[in-house]
Formats: structure tokens, C-alpha cells, sequence
């Protein structure tokens, strides 16, 4: 057992079970002294394995583990339907009915099992957060520690929880005559028994509930998540067998959501039989449920229709057994639409093996016409196997497409070491071919998918400096490992794992991390294709907990530099552990190997380590009103909102609250907007002379009214005293931005400076400092619309919050931001290239070959702007022409110091120079 | 097959579609016509995959590896052709229509009737022979960019009314309502009626009389792939001076005997001086001392409902890059911005299938810097769509922040003249 000193088991003596509810709340008080227990209750479990809580069997034969439980609020929003809702719970031998406090907001969880008492550490479940807030009471996962190994097939199991709602009035006619009639009934579950059903003394001997059937118009059918083989284990947390099934039915109460706990079985059999497909197609799919809520069968639906396509395929041949479709390993899904480009794939193969000889480069994607609809398919090889990816080209246009199997095949790397062990998560998909019939913020996610899901970086999130303080201290003490009693030196035993690094996320924005590049963007991507950043972000999360093992390429890939001197990464595994808490999701990666000792087989999570970082989740908890504030308020830099810059716009009055510029420049933006205006200033732009802004703009627009009607005020009509005191301010601001940017540059990080000390500032204050230093567009008025800036050093970008954008709501700026996010694809794209022609350049630099043919490609390409106009949609006023705002989607690839790229979106009063600041300004800022 | 050799090569291939027999195959390395072609294995694949994937409803369109795109298009479910470019910045949108030249100019030469009911292959190959020429001027490097627009290559000459004139009055004098005056495969003057011809014939006759060796005269049979597919008509050719020619498209009538000295001399004597002055234009298109702005490399100017471009790389011949990097600088950001933002020509429905819906955000103005970071080196391309007008311009020196106003001052200055 040396491996697993604090391995935890499962069951434990009865007397230590919590008799009743009333006594449970001591025992929170109490478990404090029982942490020490842990250590010594070492591997009992295989002795309860009939009989144990699912999420201890969450832990996978293979150590693995994707616990997920939503927070109470979710669950209920997830189920809006319930219309009166009974919280019922069980407990091993008798069902306690708890009713009327749900208006209170006190709710019990079917939160305690006896054991889970005994491991929890004051950290998992604080006094104060126990008492304040009994609401977020969540149900505490155990985690064994798997001390046997099975050799042989590896299991891949997974369990779902399944929410059905039933209503046992309904039935109060019908008479329960044969056994287990109350599953069919209420539930909609058959389950034929093979034996008369007996009554065994033993507790746990019953028959395991196969779902056999499923009763037609019944719940568990219209959930559409229980599958025909699914072993029913749990009824709200209750174990149920055969035995005791028809007696936890039978106190339910009234109506009421009941939650169901399956294995999967389908997913076991697959598996067994296919030992080489390691996905989980069916899990993920509930996975995919659960994670999204409802709303995804709709869209479900709607994907089943568009044909796309997910495959992997052999190359080798084995042509002595021509088995159909033996090429294939893995296909997804399996739709009429998807039929046609599975029949197809001959042709993937041909070019993949073709092309390959002809060019001696690989295929990198193919366009197909398939029922009048483009399908774009992307190919990735990696030795004799081929993942392909097709989608159609409406939802999905060619770059993003490339990015995403880049991605894909990385993770999937990153999961199992190489794509030869195969699994896909739809998680990609749906995401994508999402319907934007939703509210502003999903659009946003949607519009913005495009391009952030294909950046290699992660969505940083400036934080004040003693935030940033806090936080860097809270992950270096976990860093550490430094646990006292409860670290295996207390024990005199060689430390399990090290832990390389962390990153901390909060609502999906990653505010700390500690890890390099790779890494984090490896764990970042993981992360993305199971929507866990989404889930933190929206939805907070009960509990999560991710163990499995991971092959990050940073350390993995093979040093190349011979040298015996330089640093060797140990030949150690790598582990990932994910713990997420509320908004919070802390993923640390741990090695074992090198200084740790060596893992041997597939070892489980170490309910310490996972303790450890709960416990700096906790500690966390405090500054979250912080970061909440960051998040909502006004940002850096700031923003405009499109429809201000259209006349006519109605909405303008009551935006201008949140732009404080605006607010006293009412004519402005109307000056650059109407086309005669545009024209004429085209026209009468001087080549030669380039005037400094701001008078330069003014100059501009003033020689556009004279062959208008002079529509607008141009900034020269602004009452001067305002204007002088804007002046003031601003210089004021440059100031003291310049200053703050000298002390903020040392950090390696991006702290916000100009909120280092006014949070607490009342609003007035708030908004001059605002305007004083966050607008990074010179000229009178706020031009800047939106922005994305990559660091791929550090492997994180920068842009608005989701709630910045949704203060800027208004009729044209979705649309703006959705054309910003495909534009920069497309300039993204461009910038793709030449860093592949660099990269090329930098390996013939020996033999300088290439320098000769790069004549006839843009690249390198530094810099490239696209000007977009846009007006209202509906435009009524039939005899005016509509109003026109045109804006500049720019995007600049900095290869040196170090590469960067920023994208922004800002409206075209500006002076160019002033781009020039901006870029200047962000660049400052990412140092 | 040779990895490294097959790069900056196009093949182009024509296969029968429903026999797989290759009719023809044509390939150009380094803008130059090559011998090296495709092993008969790989051509067959190439096009079996075509063939396989049509059998099930499923239309193959492209490839692409790292280096090299791939386009397979048919033709009147009769003809294949297949190109497999790796040449440097090649794009679908680049060999789409390439393709649908190549198979304009089999038209052109050959009618349609010939390439939709083949019946002797071995017959179609021998004719089709004739569009080689043509066929290899489209692979390599042209002065011309009627290829890639799909506009026709136009010069503005200094006195345009009166050359108008006096070809009105010869091509009516001489029976026909189609008249040209070419200069090295760009359209000096021209009928009404002339401009009037569809899309592929406009840009392909001045193409073949630019590609065809000099001749005083010549009497050459075409089909009009767009209006005249199975019909041909007869194409005039008249040398007034050396590289200045003139066109006439004309039924049976008149025989190329009756266009004798004493009539040419009657319309053309008088126009000699401007007749003169458009001769050296070709390369430059615009007439001498147009006042450009001096950081002005090359520019490209297209009128979408027209279907005329003016193209040159003359501007500032003196100085880098070498007109042909300039050429292809401007061709590949003509492809950029035409795949990736602007919307397609009228009349080429069949490009860019996505984001119809995205139309309420239209794109106006475009540009881009290339180039090593230090600043003053590398080029700028600016783009600027205005009306039915768009304006690309090659510049070597100009801030970023003054490439618009150039654009939209040189788009001024050239709108009186297309």
C-alpha cells in the first residue's frame, strides 16, 4: 500500500452512521476531528462493491473521473416545469419527506451518506458556509482510491443522472398487484425479473435494475436519456435494487422531479467489444445534456439534420478480411444527413493516400456539394489513422473548421497520449450550429465562438492588483504541497504527486495561472470541448470533479537537444485534476515520476489532493464580490455601443448613462454617419498633409458638411468649456495611465492598473476615472467598439466580458460583434499562413532556398483592416435613406518582441494615427 | 513522384467525363509552360475520386493540402477538368475560374456540340489541340487579369470619342455590329454591341488575339460559349500597326477580300495620330501623363456592372518591385479580398455560397500591410469598393493611415475614365 497511504474506502461500521437528520448537523461540526480517520480507513471498499454510492463509483476502473453535480438552483431551473416541489430524501433505511421549506429557500439535499462524513475536511464544508447559506449544502463526492488494478480490458463506465418527473396521483387508481409495478407506472421504466423477486436478508443483494423497456407517453421516455440495458442504481440518492425499489417509489408524495442514477451499460459493452474506441458517445451525449439543459434536444434535432460528420479511420487495410466497413473506427453521428458522407469516405481516404504521394504535403480539408450545401471537411493524419471532420460550410466557414480539428485532435492527444485511443465529444458541435434565437449573451458566445474557440489562448480576465496578490498567494500555498499532517510526509512516505502548476478560472475567464503555455492551452481546450468553461460561467456548479490522466505536449514532446546538460523532463505521467466549486474551477496538474514516486497502474484521485483544492477554492470564496465587480463594471478599455453612431437610433438616450462622452457630446456621432457627409470627406482627404488628431477629424468632417447640408454638429460645436475641461482630463489621464503602466509592467501578468484603488469609489469619480483613462481612441468621442488581443506567450487573450457586452446592447451591435468575430477569422487566417511561411523561412534560413518564389504571396502580412457600413435593418422611414455607420475591423499579427495578435473593431471618425496609439496602447498594456 | 519538384506547377487536366479518357493535359511551372506532367495513375485517381463520389450524389469540389489546392469542376456532365495548383497564394476562387476560362476557350475553338456528344475522342483530342495556345496563356503568367476578374482588360486611350467613331463607322461600313480595336489583348475602342458580349466571350476574343502570332490578317472561326455555343461565327482580324488590331465578329458575310486597303484607309487614315498614341498603352492602360500619385505602384480598377477593369503596374516603373511581383502581389490580394469579404461580381452566382444573410454589414474599403516589421519596408494593398467601381492599389511608401485617402482620391480621379 505504499502508493496509496490515504486511500479512501467506502463503507464503514453502522455506528457511525448518522442516525438522524437532527444529528447531522453536528456531525458538521464535528468531521473535523474525524479528517484524521481518512488515513486510516484504507481499502475496505471492495468488500461493499455491490452496494456503493454512485459517486464513489464515479471513479472509473481506469482511475478516472468526471463527477459533475449542479448546484440546487440549477437543478430546479433546469425542471421549470415542477409545480410543486417536494425535496425528498432518503437515506439507507428509511425516507424522510421533507415539504414547505422550499419557500424559504432551505432545501435538503439528499446530501449525507454516513461516509462521506467522515472525509470530508473542515475545508469541504465550512461551518460558516454551512450555516449561512444551507442552500448551496451540495452533495460531498468521495473518492476512492481503486488500490486493486484490473489488468486486461479497460472499462470505461459512466453514470447519469437522469431527472424525471412523476406523479403518483395519477395512479391512485391503479392497484400495485405485481412487483416492481410502480417503476413501470410512475416511472416508465420495464424491468422484467428473471427470478420471482425474494426477499434476501442481506442489504444489497437484490437484482440490479435493468431497464428493459421503456412504457410509451412515459417519463423516463420523455426524458429521452434513459437507453434500453441502462442499469437503474440510484432513486434520489437511494441505492435501489429489485428488492427495495418498489418501496422508495412508493413514498414519493406528491409530484415531483425524482432524480434517477443509471449506469451505462451500452457504453460498457461497447466498449469491451471495441476495446480500441475509448469514447464515449452515448455518456457524452448525456453529459451533453446535462450540461446544456433542455434546450439542446431542440437543437439535437436540428443537428441530426445538417449533415456533419466525425471520423476516424485506418489506412491499413487488412484486405484478407473484407469485412464492411472495417476502415472504420469510430463514425458520429449516425444520421440519414451524416449516411451520405460516411458512404463517401472512400473518397477521403483516396485523396488522404493520393495527395499525399502527388504533393508530398498532407490534405488538409476538402469542400463537397451534398444536397445544394457546401460541407467542408477537415483531415488530420497522424500515422496510418485519419480523424476527419466535415460540417457544412454555412454554419462552419474553412478556418474555423482547421482550428477546430487542430484543437480536437490535441485534446484527444492530450487525453490519451496519441489519437490511436480514439473518443469524441460532440461538446464542438452543437456549440456551434447553435440557433441564435437566444438571449444577448449566448449570442455573443455563439458570434464570438467563431473566433475565440479557435485561439490558443484563454480568456484572461484583468483583475486589481490585490486581487491578483491574493489569488497568486492562494495557488502558490497549494503549489507547495505543503498539507501538514495530511501530506505524505507527515506520514514518512514518498510524495505521490508534484504539482507542476495550477490555473484558476472563475465564471469561464481564467484570472490566475501558473502553468506554461502548452499546458494551460492544452487544459484549456479540454476544458472547452466538455463545456465546463460555459457550465462555470452560467450555471454554478455544485460540485466537479475531474481526475484522469493526460499527456500534455509540453512535457511529453522529446527534448531536442541533445545535450545531457539541459533540463530532462522526467519520465513521469501526468495527471489532471479539475475541482470546480460555484463559478470557480481550479485545474492543477500534477506529476508523478520524477521526485514524486513512480504511478502505478491507473491510480484514482487522491481525496487529498482533492481536498487541498477545495480548500483554496474556499479560501477564495471571499473575493469573488471582487471579481464579480470587475466583471460588471465599466471596462478596460471602454467600449461603444454600434447603435449610438446611427442617427435616429432611439436607444441612444437611454445608453448614455453607461458612456459618459456620449452623454455630452449628443451631436457628435452625427457628423461622420450621413453619406453625403462620407463621400465628400473621402474626396477631400489631403494626401500630404497629415494634421494631428483631433483637429484632423474635425477638419475632415467639416470639409464634408460643406458639400452636405451639414447634418450634424461637428466636435467644433461643442460648448468650449466642456471641451477644455475633456482636454484637461485627458491629459490628466495620460498621465496617470503612463504612470500606473510603469508600475504594473514588472508583473508578468495583466493587472488592470486603473482599477488599482478606486472600487470603492462612489460613481461619479468612478465614471470621470473611466473616461479618464480607459478610452484609447483619441478625438472627442469613444470609437472603439470591440477588441480581441492574443498573447500566445502566456497562451491568453483579452476581451470584453460577456457583461460589458451586454450593456452595450442595441439593434446593430450584435450583428457588429458577430461580423467582427468572422472577420477576424478570415484575418486570422491570413496571419496563419504567414506564420507558417515564417516558420518555413526560419528552417531554409540554412540553405536559403525560399527567399525566390515568396514573390508571388502577400505574406508576410502584418497588418490588414476591412471597413464594413451597416445600417439599421428595419428601416420604416421610406422617403429618408437609412442611416449609415461604417466601422474598421483591424487585426495586427506583432511577431516581435513576441507574437501577438490584436483585433479590433472601431468606428471609422477615428483618426488613423490614432490606430497607430491604440495598437500602441494595448501593446503597452499585454507587456 | 518528385516532392520537391512539383512546386509553383499547375496541371491541368480534361478527361472525357464518362470515359476517363484524358483529352488533354496541360501544365506551366513558374509561369512558364512545362513538359513535366502527372503520372496516368494519379490522373486517374484524381479524377476517379470525381467519379465516385458523383455516383453517390456527392460533388467533389476541392482539395487542399498544405501547398497545393485541388478544383474539380464539370462541364455539361461531358467534360472534367481537374487543376492541382501549388503554386505559391493559389486559391479556390483563383482555379474555379480559371477552369471555366479553360473550358470558355474549348468552347470558343471548339464548339459545344463537339464537347457534349463526343463521339470520337481521338478526333476531339486532335481538335482541341487549337485551344493549347490559349489554354497555356491562362496557366502562366499574363499581363492581363481579365482571367481572374473576369473582366475584360480594357486601355483608355488619350482620344477615345475619336477612335469610337471611326470604328462605329468602319464596323458599319463593313456589315457587322461587332467591332474591336485590340492592343496586346486589351480593348482599345469598341462597338456597343461588342460590349455587349457575355461574360466569357468578352474577355476571351481579346485574349486569343492577344495570344494568337501576328498576323496583317486573319479569318478565324469561333463559337460564342455564351451566346453562340453551337454556331460559329467568323472573327476579323486587321493589323493597323504593329500590335494594334483590329477585330470584327461577323456571320458569312462580308469575306475578309472585301475589307480592302481603300476602306481601311478611309476610316483609319484619319485617326493615325491616336491610332499611334495607343500603341505603346498596352502595358500602361492609362494615357500618358495621368497625373497618379507618385506612391502608386499598381492599381487595378474594375466596373462590376461594366465588366471592364483596367490593370497596370507601370506607375513608378523604376523603382521595386519588378512588375511581375507587383502583378502578382495585386492578383493574389484581388483574390483575398474577393473570396474573403467583397461580394462577388453580379454575375458569378456560383462563388460564395456562404453568409448571404451577413449582407446587412457590407464591406467598403480593405487593406493590408505586408512586409518585415521594420517600418518603410514591405508593401501596402489597400481596396475600396464605391458603387459598382473597385479600386485596388499597389503602394510601397504610404502610412497605413493614408492609404484610404489615396484610394478614394484615385478612384476619383479614374472614374471619368471607366
Amino acid at each position: 500500500m505504499m502508493a496509496s497511504p490515504i486511500s479512501c474506502s467506502s463503507r464503514h461500521s453502522p455506528d457511525e452512521l448518522p442516525g438522524d437528520p437532527s444529528s447531522q448537523e453536528d456531525e458538521d461540526c464535528d468531521y473535523e476531528d474525524r479528517v484524521s480517520y481518512s488515513g486510516s480507513y484504507s481499502s475496505a471498499s471492495s468488500d461493499y462493491d455491490e452496494v456503493e454510492p454512485e459517486w464513489l463509483d464515479s471513479v472509473q476502473k481506469n482511475g478516472e473521473l468526471f463527477y459533475l453535480e449542479l448546484s440546487e438552483d440549477e437543478e430546479e431551473s433546469l425542471l421549470p416545469e415542477t409545480p410543486t416541489v417536494n425535496h425528498v430524501r432518503f437515506s439507507e433505511n428509511e425516507i424522510i419527506i421533507e415539504e414547505d421549506d422550499y419557500k424559504e429557500g432551505k432545501k435538503y439535499e439528499p446530501k449525507l451518506k454516513r461516509f462521506t462524513k467522515i472525509l470530508k475536511t473542515k475545508s469541504l464544508l465550512p461551518k460558516r458556509y454551512n450555516k449561512k447559506n444551507r442552500n448551496d449544502n451540495e452533495l460531498v463526492s468521495i473518492l476512492k482510491h481503486q488500490s486493486n488494478q484490473k489488468t486486461g480490458v479497460v472499462v470505461q463506465q459512466r453514470y447519469k443522472d437522469v431527472n424525471v418527473y412523476v406523479n403518483p396521483k395519477k395512479l391512485t387508481v391503479t392497484k400495485a398487484k405485481e412487483q416492481l409495478k410502480l417503476l413501470e407506472v410512475l416511472v416508465g421504466i420495464i424491468h422484467q425479473s428473471k427470478w420471482s423477486w425474494k426477499k434476501s436478508g442481506k442489504q444489497g443483494s437484490g437484482e440490479r435494475l435493468v431497464v428493459h423497456g421503456l412504457l410509451p407517453g412515459g417519463s423516463a421516455m420523455k426524458s429521452g436519456q434513459i437507453l434500453i440495458g441502462d442499469v437503474l442504481l440510484a432513486v434520489n440518492d437511494v441505492d435501489v435494487t429489485s428488492e427495495n425499489i418498489e418501496r422508495v417509489l412508493s413514498c414519493i408524495p406528491g409530484p415531483m422531479q425524482v432524480k434517477l442514477t443509471f449506469e451505462n451499460t451500452y457504453a460498457v459493452k461497447k466498449e469491451t467489444t471495441q476495446p480500441r474506441q475509448k469514447k464515449a458517445q452515448s455518456n457524452t451525449n448525456d453529459l451533453v445534456k446535462l450540461l446544456w439543459g433542455e434546450e439542446v434536444e431542440g437543437i439535437q434535432q436540428n443537428i441530426l439534420n445538417t449533415p456533419h460528420i466525425v471520423m476516424y479511420l485506418t489506412l491499413q487495410l487488412d484486405s484478407e478480411t473484407s469485412k464492411e466497413e472495417q476502415e472504420i473506427l469510430y463514425h458520429c453521428p449516425v444520421s440519414d444527413a451524416s449516411q451520405k458522407l460516411k458512404s463517401v469516405r472512400g473518397i477521403f481516404l483516396t485523396l488522404c493516400d493520393m495527395l499525399e504521394n502527388v504533393t508530398g504535403t498532407q490534405v488538409t480539408s476538402s469542400s463537397l456539394l451534398l444536397n445544394g450545401k457546401q460541407i467542408h471537411v477537415a483531415y488530420w493524419k497522424e500515422s496510418d489513422k485519419l480523424l476527419l471532420i466535415g460540417l457544412p460550410a454555412e454554419e462552419v466557414p474553412l478556418p474555423q473548421l482547421r482550428n477546430m480539428i487542430g484543437d480536437v485532435a490535441q485534446t484527444l492527444k492530450f487525453m490519451y497520449g496519441s489519437l490511436d485511443s480514439l473518443f469524441f465529444q460532440r461538446a464542438l458541435q452543437p456549440a456551434k450550429l447553435h440557433s441564435s434565437a437566444s438571449p444577448s449573451a449566448r449570442q455573443y458566445d455563439a458570434s464570438s465562438a467563431v473566433l475565440l474557440d479557435g485561439l490558443p489562448g484563454v480568456r484572461w480576465l484583468t483583475l486589481p492588483q490585490e486581487i491578483k496578490m491574493e489569488l497568486d498567494t492562494a495557488l502558490s500555498d497549494l503549489e507547495a504541497a505543503d498539507f501538514a499532517e495530511l501530506s505524505e510526509d507527515y506520514y514518512d512516505m514518498r510524495r505521490l504527486y508534484t504539482i507542476l502548476g495550477s490555473s484558476l478560472f472563475y465564471k469561464g475567464y481564467l484570472i490566475c495561472s501558473h502553468l506554461p503555455k502548452d499546458d494551460l492551452i492544452d487544459i484549456a481546450v479540454y476544458c472547452r470541448h466538455y463545456g465546463l468553461l460555459p457550465l462555470a460561467a452560467k450555471q454554478r456548479i455544485g460540485q466537479l470533479v475531474i481526475w484522469r490522466e493526460v499527456f500534455p505536449r509540453h512535457h511529453l514532446q522529446p527534448s531536442a537537444d541533445s545535450n545531457t546538460e539541459v533540463f530532462r523532463e522526467p519520465e513521469g505521467r501526468y495527471f489532471l485534476l479539475i475541482v470546480g466549486l460555484k463559478y470557480y474551477m481550479l485545474c492543477v496538474l500534477l506529476e508523478a515520476g520524477g521526485c514524486a514516486s513512480k504511478a502505478v497502474g491507473n491510480p484514482g484521485p487522491d481525496c487529498i489532493y482533492v481536498d487541498q483544492v477545495k480548500t483554496t477554492l474556499h479560501q477564495l470564496e471571499g473575493i469573488d464580490c471582487h471579481i464579480n465587480e470587475r466583471l460588471t463594471s465599466s471596462p478596460s478599455p471602454c467600449l461603444s455601443c454600434a447603435d449610438w453612431f446611427l442617427t435616429g437610433s432611439h436607444e441612444k438616450l437611454d445608453n448614455l448613462t453607461t458612456s459618459p462622452i456620449l452623454s455630452r457630446l449628443p451631436g457628435t456621432s452625427k457628423v461622420a454617419t450621413s453619406p453625403t457627409c462620407r463621400r465628400i470627406l473621402f474626396g477631400d482627404y489631403s494626401l500630404k498633409t497629415r494634421k494631428p488628431s483631433p483637429s484632423r477629424s474635425s477638419g475632415g468632417s467639416d470639409n464634408g458638411c460643406e458639400g452636405g447640408e451639414g447634418v450634424g454638429l461637428s466636435p467644433h460645436a461643442i460648448p468650449n468649456a466642456v471641451w477644455k475641461q475633456r482636454e484637461s482630463q485627458g491629459s490628466d489621464g495620460s498621465e496617470e495611465s503612463g504612470a500606473l503602466l510603469k508600475v504594473t509592467k514588472k508583473k508578468a501578468t495583466l493587472p488592470n492598473p486603473f482599477h488599482l484603488g478606486n472600487l470603492k469609489k462612489d460613481l461619479s469619480e468612478k465614471e470621470l476615472e473611466i473616461y479618464n483613462t480607459m478610452k484609447l481612441t483619441s478625438g472627442p468621442e469613444n470609437t472603439l467598439f470591440h477588441y480581441v488581443a492574443l498573447e500566445t506567450v502566456q497562451g491568453i487573450f483579452i476581451t470584453p466580458t460577456h457583461e460589458e457586452v451586454a450593456q452595450l446592447s442595441g439593434s446593430i451591435h450584435p450583428q457588429l460583434i458577430k461580423n467582427f468575430h468572422q472577420c477576424c477569422l478570415s484575418i486570422r487566417a491570413v496571419f496563419q499562413q504567414t506564420l507558417v511561411e515564417e516558420k518555413k523561412k526560419a528552417l531554409n534560413r540554412g540553405d536559403h532556398s525560399g527567399s525566390t518564389n515568396s514573390i508571388s504571396s502577400l505574406n508576410p502580412v502584418k497588418e490588414y483592416g476591412v471597413l464594413f457600413e451597416c445600417s439599421p435593418e428595419k428601416w420604416t422611414d421610406q422617403r429618408k435613406a437609412p442611416p449609415v455607420m461604417a466601422y474598421w475591423v483591424v487585426g495586427r499579427l506583432f511577431l516581435h518582441p513576441k507574437l501577438q495578435e490584436l483585433y479590433v473593431c472601431f468606428h471609422d471618425s477615428v483618426t488613423e494615427i490614432a490606430i497607430e496609439m491604440a495598437f500602441k496602447l494595448f501593446f503597452g498594456l499585454t507587456l | 513522384m518528385g516532392e520537391e519538384g512539383t512546386k509553383g506547377t499547375v496541371h491541368l487536366l480534361c478527361l472525357a467525363a464518362s470515359s476517363g479518357v484524358p483529352l488533354f493535359c496541360r501544365s506551366s511551372r513558374g509561369g512558364a509552360p512545362a513538359r513535366q506532367q502527372l503520372p496516368f495513375s494519379v490522373i486517374g485517381s484524381l479524377n476517379g475520386v470525381h467519379m465516385f463520389g458523383q455516383n453517390l450524389e456527392v460533388q467533389l469540389r476541392s482539395a487542399r493540402t498544405e501547398d497545393t489546392t485541388v478544383v474539380w469542376k464539370s462541364f455539361h456532365d461531358s467534360i472534367t477538368l481537374i487543376v492541382l495548383s501549388s503554386e505559391e497564394g493559389t486559391s479556390e476562387l483563383r482555379l474555379e475560374r480559371l477552369l471555366q476560362m479553360v473550358f470558355g476557350a474549348m468552347v470558343l475553338l471548339v464548339g459545344l456540340e463537339e464537347l457534349t456528344n463526343i463521339r470520337n475522342v481521338e478526333r476531339l483530342k486532335k481538335e482541341l489541340r487549337a485551344s493549347y495556345r490559349l489554354i497555356d496563356s491562362f496557366l502562366g503568367d499574363s499581363e492581363l487579369i481579365g482571367d481572374l476578374t473576369q473582366c475584360v482588360d480594357c486601355v483608355v486611350p488619350p482620344e477615345g470619342s475619336l477612335l469610337q467613331e471611326a470604328l462605329s463607322g468602319f464596323a458599319e461600313a463593313a456589315g457587322t455590329a461587332f467591332g474591336s480595336l485590340v492592343v496586346s489583348g486589351r480593348v482599345v475602342a469598341a462597338t456597343e454591341s461588342w460590349w455587349r458580349l457575355g461574360t466569357p466571350e468578352a474577355v476571351l476574343l481579346p485574349w486569343l488575339v492577344g495570344s494568337l502570332p501576328p498576323q496583317a490578317a486573319r479569318d478565324y472561326p469561333v463559337y460564342l460559349p455564351h451566346g453562340s455555343p453551337t454556331v460559329p461565327h467568323r472573327l476579323l482580324t486587321l493589323t493597323l500597326l504593329p500590335g494594334l488590331e483590329l477585330c470584327l465578329l461577323c456571320g458569312p458575310r462580308p469575306p475578309l477580300s472585301q475589307l480592302d486597303p481603300q476602306l481601311l484607309d478611309r476610316w483609319w487614315q484619319p485617326v493615325l495620330d491616336p491610332l499611334r498614341a495607343c500603341v505603346p498603352l498596352g502595358p500602361r492602360a492609362l494615357p500618358a501623363g495621368f497625373p497618379l500619385h507618385m506612391d502608386i505602384l499598381g492599381l487595378l480598377l474594375l466596373h462590376l456592372e461594366l465588366k471592364r477593369c483596367l490593370f497596370t503596374v507601370e506607375p513608378s516603373a523604376d523603382q521595386e518591385p519588378s512588375p511581375e511581383h507587383r502583378r502578382r502581389l495585386l492578383r493574389a490580394f484581388y483574390t483575398l479580398v474577393t473570396a474573403s469579404h467583397f461580394p462577388p461580381e453580379p454575375g458569378s452566382p456560383e462563388e460564395k455560397v456562404e453568409d448571404a444573410a451577413q449582407r446587412s454589414q457590407v464591406p467598403r474599403a480593405c487593406y493590408l500591410v505586408s512586409g518585415p516589421e521594420e517600418p518603410g519596408t514591405g508593401w501596402r494593398l489597400v481596396a475600396l469598393q464605391s458603387g459598382p467601381r473597385r479600386l485596388l492599389l499597389l503602394s510601397a511608401q504610404s502610412p497605413t493611415h493614408a492609404l484610404r485617402g489615396l484610394a478614394t482620391h484615385t478612384l476619383h480621379a479614374l472614374t471619368p475614365l471607366l
